[in-house]
């Protein structure tokens, strides 16, 4: 349970998850529904494309807003959380398609923002 | 920006005496916990590919906090590797306040030193700083990407010196370089384009016709990259089209 908090876990958009079958990533987005069963839910990133959240157990508080997502992907490209934080946005909104530009630029510059 | 400043946070009350080197860096570098713990130790100093660090500044979420009596450990992960330790020294003299302990769950930017004992590496924070808008942890990732493409950029040019200078003699690291090379971090190709532009006292500047016409050794498309790169960090501007720039630090 506490052990993926202690690998890398690559940054990625949705676009990735072909890519990153099978191994832990992290997942910033945007809450767009919940599944009543609590079990799952949709993030959206930062160009809008959505992906699939799953959990072992149901949420069990309301979640909204931007959420980071710490997982596996799975063989169907979806996530199985690990661990979620909300990100604040009480003082102000946070820019998930500046986010999605951080995420292109770290992608292209490995060995300037290094995972592991 | 803040990678030429001296840090003025100055060196932490609780920290050992430091060796007072001339080739410490003095800049405060933005880093992931991957680039900390791949960082190479040469005596006091610490380099990331080569490039000196010491004050860094790290943005991650605290995963654990423990409060003792003369410090607070916490676990700071920013996703790039484990969470690393970072340790906050209290003040034992002041009564309650100074310190409260930041939960775990919560987005923080901590600057400090890092250190390194039996092997194990961890941060001795200064300043440990919840952030309140969470685009600033999207620029720090940006932040961290600009300043080591710059940092080890000046490398490069740097290393053009002659062999006697050697590392750790001199204050090569960062932006602590003197000497005859460019203090700017500027190329010598960059230098002498932005010099030749700076001198240019009509109000449409320089061309890039003009410049090639100054610098007969210089290609054309060297000219261009330097102007290209010169505009990008703000030392020129183009005036009447985009062959025509100007300095803007020009008297």
């Amino acid at each position: 349970m506490g052990d993926i908090h202690e690998v890398p876990r690559p940054r990625i958009a949705a676009g990735h998850l072909a890519q990153y079958i099978g191994q832990p990533v992290c997942f910033v987005g945007r809450v767009e529904k919940i599944h009543p069963t609590g079990k799952f839910f949709v993030l959206s990133d930062g160009v809008g494309k959505h992906t699939t959240v799953e959990l072992s157990e149901p949420l069990d508080e309301e979640i909204s807003g931007i959420v980071e997502v710490v997982g596996r992907v799975t063989n169907q490209a979806t996530i199985m959380c690990m661990s979620y934080v909300q990100f604040r946005e009480d003082k102000s909104p946070f820019d998930l398609e500046l986010y999605n530009e951080a995420l292109n630029i770290i992608h292209e510059f490995p060995e300037y923002f290094p995972f592991g | 920006g803040y990678v030429q400043s001296p840090g003025g946070f100055g060196s932490p009350a609780g920290a050992p005496a430091e060796k007072k080197q001339r080739s410490r860096s003095q800049n405060i570098v933005p880093c992931t916990v991957s680039q900390l713990l791949a960082a190479e130790q040469v005596d006091e100093a610490f380099r990331i590919s080569d490039v000196e660090i010491s004050q860094v500044t790290v943005v991650g979420i605290i995963r654990h906090a423990e409060k003792a009596p003369t410090n607070i450990l916490y676990k700071v992960d920013d996703m790039t590797a484990a969470p690393m330790d970072v340790r906050q020294w209290v003040d034992t003299d002041e009564a309650g306040g100074e310190n409260v302990v930041v939960p775990p769950g919560t987005y923080v930017k901590v600057a400090g030193h890092l250190r390194s004992f039996q092997n194990k590496k961890s941060l001795v924070a200064f300043k440990i700083m919840p952030l309140e808008n969470m685009n600033e942890f999207t620029t720090h990732i940006l932040e961290i990407v600009n300043a080591h493409i710059i940092l080890r950029k000046n490398l490069m040019s740097a290393s053009r010196a002659p062999p006697s200078f050697s590392t750790g003699m001199s204050d090569m690291g960062g932006y602590g370089g003197g000497g005859s090379l460019p203090v700017n971090g500027l190329s010598a190709h960059q230098s002498q384009v932005l010099n030749l532009i700076k001198s240019c006292p009509v109000p449409e500047g320089m061309s890039l016709q003009e410049l090639k016409l100054h610098l007969h050794s210089m290609s054309m498309s060297t000219i261009k990259q330097a102007v290209e790169f010169l505009s990008s960090e703000g030392h020129i501007y183009s005036t009447v089209d985009d062959d025509h720039y100007k300095s803007t630090d020009a008297e």
